[in-house]
Order: C-alpha cells, then sequence, then structure tokens
C-alpha cells in the first residue's frame, strides 16, 4: 500500500528536529503545475478511486461519473492553488495532493447528494437497483458474502460509512482519511472500530 | 497499560487496536502477502470483519469510453489554461508605436496609422493575452504596418493619404 513519505528535518527554531510530511505526488504535482496537460498523469492515477468513492457514495453509476468529473475539472483549474503542507496531525491546513483531492470529491458527492435529496422520487437506494448500466449487486449476487458486505457498509451511517470506504476501498492511512474528513486522527480510529463493530452485527444477523 | 496506551480510555485503546491491525492487513494486501503479526488483535468479530471487507469490497473503475471523455475534456481545459503563456502572458511590456488622435477627425484613419508607423508617439502596451482581451497583438502590429507601407493600388485611397499628408494641423 503507497503511503506519504515523511523526512526528518532540523528546525532548531521549534526546539529539535521534526518530521514533515513529503507529498510523494510532488513531481506530479509540479509538473502540473507548471504546464497544466502534465494534469493528465495524476487524472490517471486516481481516477479509479475517485470514482469508487463517488460510487460508494452516490450507488449510481451516472451520479458517480458526475461527481468524478466535476472533481477532477475542479482539481485541474484549482490546481495553482493547491499547497503542498505538513501532515495532517501537524494542524490545519494540512494536505497532500490525495487528501486535497478527496476533499474535493467529498464536496462534489455531497452536492450531488443533496440534489438526489432534493428529488424524493429517486431516492439513493432505487437509483442504485434501477438506474445503474453497471448492476454491482447484481453481478455480486453470485458471491453472497461479498454482496452482504456491500449491503451492510451501504447501511452504516454517512460518516461511518466514509471512513470505512476511504479505509478500505481507497487505503487511505488514518492520517489521510482525518485530512479528508477534517476531523482529528483519533476521531477516525473511532470512527473505523464502531463501523466495523456495526458490520459485523449486521453480517452476523440472520435475518438480514 | 503502557506506551501509546496510557491516558486513553478503553474505546481509543480499542480503536487503537483496530488501526494497527488495519495497517498490518491492508499493507500485506498491498503486497499480496499475508498479514504480519501485530503486537495484539482486536476482538474476534472485528478481525473476521476487518479480513472480510479486505476481501469482498471491490474497487470500481469508469468505463474505458468516460475516462477518455474525461481525460479529453480536461486536455482541452488544460489547453485554453496554457493559451495565455503562448500569446505572451509572461507580461513583456513591448513599446508598441501608437498614435494619438491629432485633430478633432476622428475618422482620420491614415494620418493616425501612418503617425503610429512613424513612431511620433510611443505608448508601452503589455502584451499578454492580449489575443482574448484587447484584440491588439504583435501580429496584429506588424500587419498594420505593412498595410500603410504596401503602396495601394486603388487611386482613392492613394488620394485619401495625400490629402491626410498636405492638410494643415
Amino acid at each position: 500500500m503507497a503511503r506519504p513519505a515523511f523526512w526528518k528535518v532540523d528546525r532548531p527554531e521549534e526546539g529539535g528536529p521534526r518530521l514533515i510530511h513529503l507529498d510523494r505526488d510532488r513531481r506530479l504535482v509540479e509538473a502540473a503545475q507548471a504546464d497544466p496537460a502534465r494534469f493528465e498523469a495524476l487524472y490517471r492515477k486516481y481516477l479509479a478511486q475517485v470514482y469508487s468513492y463517488a460510487f460508494y457514495e452516490l450507488r449510481d453509476h451516472h451520479e458517480a461519473e458526475d461527481a468524478t468529473e466535476r472533481t477532477f475539472l475542479a482539481a485541474l483549474t484549482n490546481l495553482g492553488r493547491f499547497e503542498e503542507r505538513a501532515r495532517p496531525a501537524d494542524g490545519e491546513g494540512a494536505s497532500t495532493f490525495r487528501v486535497w483531492l478527496f476533499q474535493i470529491a467529498r464536496n462534489a458527492v455531497a452536492e450531488r447528494r443533496r440534489r438526489l435529496h432534493r428529488r424524493p422520487e429517486a431516492p439513493l437506494e432505487a437509483a442504485a437497483s434501477v438506474a445503474a448500466p453497471v448492476d454491482l449487486e447484481g453481478d455480486l449476487a453470485r458471491h453472497d458474502e461479498a454482496a452482504a458486505a456491500w449491503r451492510a457498509v451501504g447501511r452504516l451511517p454517512d460518516d461511518r460509512r466514509r471512513a470505512l470506504i476511504l479505509r478500505f476501498v481507497d487505503e487511505m492511512s488514518t492520517a489521510e482519511i482525518a485530512g479528508v474528513l477534517e476531523r482529528s486522527e483519533g476521531a477516525v480510529r473511532v470512527l473505523i472500530h464502531r463501523a466495523l463493530r456495526s458490520v459485523a452485527r449486521d453480517l452476523d444477523d440472520p435475518s438480514r | 497499560m503502557t506506551g501509546v496506551f496510557r491516558g486513553r480510555d478503553g474505546h481509543e485503546v480499542d480503536a487503537l487496536i483496530t488501526d494497527g491491525y488495519l495497517e498490518a492487513l491492508l499493507a500485506a494486501h498491498a503486497r499480496g502477502a499475508d498479514r504480519a503479526p501485530t503486537a495484539s488483535d482486536p476482538a474476534d468479530a472485528i478481525r473476521r470483519t476487518s479480513d472480510r471487507l479486505a476481501r469482498d469490497l471491490p474497487r470500481l473503475h469508469p468505463s474505458f469510453r468516460f475516462e477518455e471523455a474525461l481525460a479529453a475534456r480536461l486536455a482541452d481545459v488544460a489547453t485554453r489554461m496554457r493559451l495565455p503563456v503562448a500569446a505572451g502572458a509572461e507580461g513583456l511590456i513591448v513599446p508598441l508605436p501608437v498614435a494619438e488622435p491629432r485633430s478633432d477627425h476622428p475618422d482620420d484613419l491614415a494620418d493616425a496609422l501612418e503617425g503610429a508607423v512613424s513612431g511620433r508617439v510611443r505608448r508601452p502596451l503589455i502584451i499578454g493575452g492580449a489575443l482574448t482581451s484587447a484584440a491588439l497583438s504583435l501580429a496584429g502590429a506588424a500587419y498594420v504596418a505593412w498595410r500603410l507601407n504596401r503602396p495601394s493600388v486603388s487611386p482613392m485611397v492613394r488620394a485619401a493619404r495625400e490629402v491626410a499628408r498636405t492638410r494643415p494641423v
């Protein structure tokens, strides 16, 4: 699993060495900031991750594509404002490119969800089962366990589901998830632990 | 209770143990290997559920058609973002000869342009994104200069220029 790189540096003015964050995408980001055409490398690298996140959140193929498109367009046009900073644990504003990208994705998904909720005739669950050309649940029906896991995760409260998806599907570290969700690492750990307990109970429930 | 667990309540300790387990589990999955042992394992139900989610939750990819269509759209946006650079957005200040209106004859174009070409009046002009904002460029200035220096084929134009040159200010 890819993990952010950390580098130990001497910061005598702050009382000794500390760890600063080195974004693993630094070269790609700098290239894209110098020449927007080179944003494509970042796009190809993170497309599936952003799309997965959007699909798990929206449960609809078209809505997920729309959120994905908005995410990358916003990232490209605002790339000049992206600033690599310390790791999320270092405090407010800390970011890496992937955390920054997923913050944009989170906003794009939230916007799509608000729009879907304003249309009561097309609730999320119905959209997932009726409209999706990629019938994920149908495909997974051949694998009962996987389908059950998919459903159990879908029944979680929003914040727990979001944290679990970022951890298991997008394989983010706790620190990265904290950056995306704008919560402390401790809060994210508790969120994931509780989500796992809920899913465990759900999967063990014979009535489900 | 020692180390990272000191001063934490039961929920936080459980969450930390789960976090350590997930870290080892997902790292092993990424390597295609078995999970490395951790200092302490979480409760059995948490461990089984974690193993199951890591194994069963699918990673999704959009259609190839969508991927390429969005790539093309991003390339188009990137090209438009680069255009100002191509037009000289480095902010170079170029002294471009532009004539001031000399009289109350604003339609005296031939005279004004001739003044511009002869360099009587010089005004700095910032060239940068000019193609889209001011619709004026170095290429445009060169074209105007060429038009003025070119002997006109029309007797009417030649006569108009002559009148303009000889008219008292």
